[in-house]
């Protein structure tokens, strides 16, 4: 190690062969949502850098389990779809010094350990203005799959950003415990609006399809989530808080690559460009100029950093 | 009324399940790959409802892939005298796989948001699912408990070779016990799917085969308490939703776990003087 001066730890060296890039899943990657969005980031390095890329779902115990076979057959970059992937890499990380080891948050970093994070919230605070402008109830609902930190944080924004225009607007919130499970998510969408919400937000990856259908059932508005959703065959979907992770997985594997990956902590949101939130065209009639030009000036001072959206860190 | 047909829905699929499979183990069939056959139906209705556009078709469908599952398993099991256990578990790993490859197969690899015909309801909420189902459920009480037939099956489950002496074939009495279970398995994914969901997820049973193989133990393996037990965890998650989501000071986790402590405490309580069939996961081979 020609180069490692000082205290400073090694640092992975710059990919000269083929690159190998692994991706780790919480859940299966068919979920149009999460875990697709990441997965297409994955297929996005495979073609753009003729990366030879592995995808694997891992979760819990199996999670070093996975990061170690990737890191002994020569990977790269591993990268953990997750803040729960954060600290397993800290640990698999010390044995294998030239694999880079990434996760969705999470809080650690070393030598080749590092972690970023999409702001949804962003999308999510922008949607509680929408939900709390438009709501004649005065109740929006959030349906979630498994009650984790980071759904619960982009709720957390939804409620704020519902609560910044009508401070007196009740949220709804309600876990299916499982992102799989589209009856429960149709189940649990029907009941808040049983209790009243007239506009409701998910992060049911998988099982949004019951969110959705629920709204269509009751006559309710629905925003989307992760990916743009907008063309939904309910037409339900009002907007959506999209991820644009492609240009993100390209730009981390683009520095593995060349060597020049530091493990850090680093938040991509609407600044980036990693998030936006988008209207339906179709359901523009439902949006009043008065509430568009207030998602602006919103949109405009996040992008600024004037206007801090609330993120737990986890 | 309409909370009770809630709850009804809620518990329907388990309860579809948990019926089936007390018939299977009454004549001494375990089935453990009643969550795959769920599973596989909850599939092959959502493709024929939506290939189709009947949903009764894809109901229909949808028991064909039990039963398709059944047979697979029965043939291990029956024939080849396989250990139940195994066999069940090898049918749940092979419905998971072959339900997601498929899927992900026909509608590419990061998966799509399918929205196909639901079964039509009636005003109120019930649909003929729900009330054949009921029906059915009390028919198969009927069966067990009354006619002969019933008395051979339950004689397969607790002494075969009784059974056999009395001129009955044990085989073909617990094949008929475990494709009944394996029609009404498939059912209650197709339910979870078109009458409940209108869409499929991968592995969108979650977990509900193995809470109806729980259901028939905890209700002793007598269809009305095996019902009860049912209507417990359907309420419990309809509550969940319904009544105690509202209070967020209480984690709905403990109201998922809810059901299985009433059931306990009914087990223990009631269940006293009341053993599972004798013969039940014993392989049986009938002498020529």
């Amino acid at each position: 190690m020609a180069d490692n001066k000082g205290a400073e730890p090694a640092k992975p060296a710059p990919v000269k062969t083929t690159l190998k890039v692994a991706l780790l899943t919480p859940g299966p990657v068919s979920d149009s949502g999460w875990s697709a969005l990441a997965y297409d980031g994955l297929k996005a390095i495979e073609s753009d850098l003729k990366a030879e890329v592995g995808n694997q779902e891992a979760k819990d115990a199996q999670i070093k389990d996975s990061m170690r076979s990737y890191a002994q057959k020569g990977y790269n970059l591993v990268f953990g779809h997750g803040f729960e992937y954060n600290e397993p890499a800290i640990d698999v990380a010390k044995e294998f010094p030239n694999t880079v080891f990434v996760s969705s948050s999470g809080g650690k970093t070393a030598a080749n350990v590092g972690a970023f994070r999409f702001a949804l919230e962003e999308g999510f605070y922008l949607a509680g203005i929408t939900a709390g402008e438009l709501s004649k109830t005065h109740k929006v609902a959030m349906i979630g799959g498994p009650d984790v930190p980071s759904i619960r944080s982009t709720f957390k924004a939804f409620a704020a950003g519902a609560k910044s225009v009508n401070p007196d607007i009740e949220v709804i919130e309600k876990f299916t415990m499982d992102g799989q499970d589209v009856a429960k998510a149709k189940q649990a969408t029907l009941a808040a609006i049983d209790q009243g919400a007239d506009l409701v937000i998910h992060q049911a990856n998988a099982a949004a399809q019951g969110v959705f259908d629920a709204c269509k059932e009751k006559g309710v508005l629905a925003f989307g989530a992760n990916l743009n959703q907008n063309d939904n065959p309910s037409g339900v979907v009002l907007a959506s808080a999209v991820i644009v992770a492609k240009p993100a997985f390209i730009e981390l594997a683009k520095r593995v690559q060349a060597g020049t990956y530091r493990g850090e902590i680093t938040t991509a949101g609407m600044t980036e460009g990693a998030i936006m939130f988008t209207f339906n065209p179709k359901l523009a009639d439902k949006v009043s100029p008065d509430i568009r030009k207030k998602i602006d000036i919103a949109s405009l001072s996040i992008i600024n950093k004037a206007l801090k959206v609330p993120m737990d860190s986890f | 009324m309409t909370e009770v047909v809630d709850i009804l829905r809620f518990a329907a699929p388990i309860g579809l399940a948990a019926t089936g499979e007390t018939i299977g183990q009454k004549a001494g069939v375990l089935n453990v790959g009643l969550e795959g056959m769920m599973l596989a139906g909850s599939y092959a209705a959502v493709i024929a409802s939506g290939a189709s556009g009947n949903p009764w078709l894809g109901f229909g469908a949808g028991m064909v892939a039990g039963a398709a599952l059944g047979l697979v398993q029965a043939l291990f099991t029956l024939k080849l005298a396989a250990d139940q256990v195994v066999a069940g578990t090898a049918v749940n790993l092979l419905a998971m796989g072959l339900t997601s490859a498929l899927f992900r197969l026909q509608f590419g690899t990061s998966g799509k948001l399918l929205s196909v015909p639901t079964l039509p309801k009636f005003a109120g909420g019930l649909d003929l699912v729900l009330i054949g189902g009921l029906l059915a459920a009390a028919a198969g009480a009927w069966v067990l408990a009354k006619t002969k037939f019933g008395l051979a099956l339950r004689a397969c489950g607790e002494y075969p070779s009784a059974a056999q002496a009395a001129g009955f074939s044990v085989t073909k009495i617990r094949l008929i016990a475990a494709l009944a279970g394996a029609i009404a398995a498939g059912a209650a994914g197709a339910y979870l799917s078109l009458g409940i969901s209108g869409s499929f997820a991968e592995n969108m049973t979650a977990g509900r085969g193995f809470i109806a193989l729980a259901m028939v133990t905890f209700g002793r393996w007598r269809p009305v308490w095996v019902a009860v037990a049912t209507l417990f965890v359907g309420a419990a998650d309809w509550a969940q939703f319904s009544v105690w989501a509202q209070n967020p000071a209480l984690p709905p986790q403990a109201w998922r776990a809810l059901p299985y402590v009433l059931a306990l405490v009914v087990l223990v309580c009631a269940g006293r003087g009341v053993a599972a069939p004798a013969a039940l996961a014993a392989p049986f081979q009938e002498e020529a």
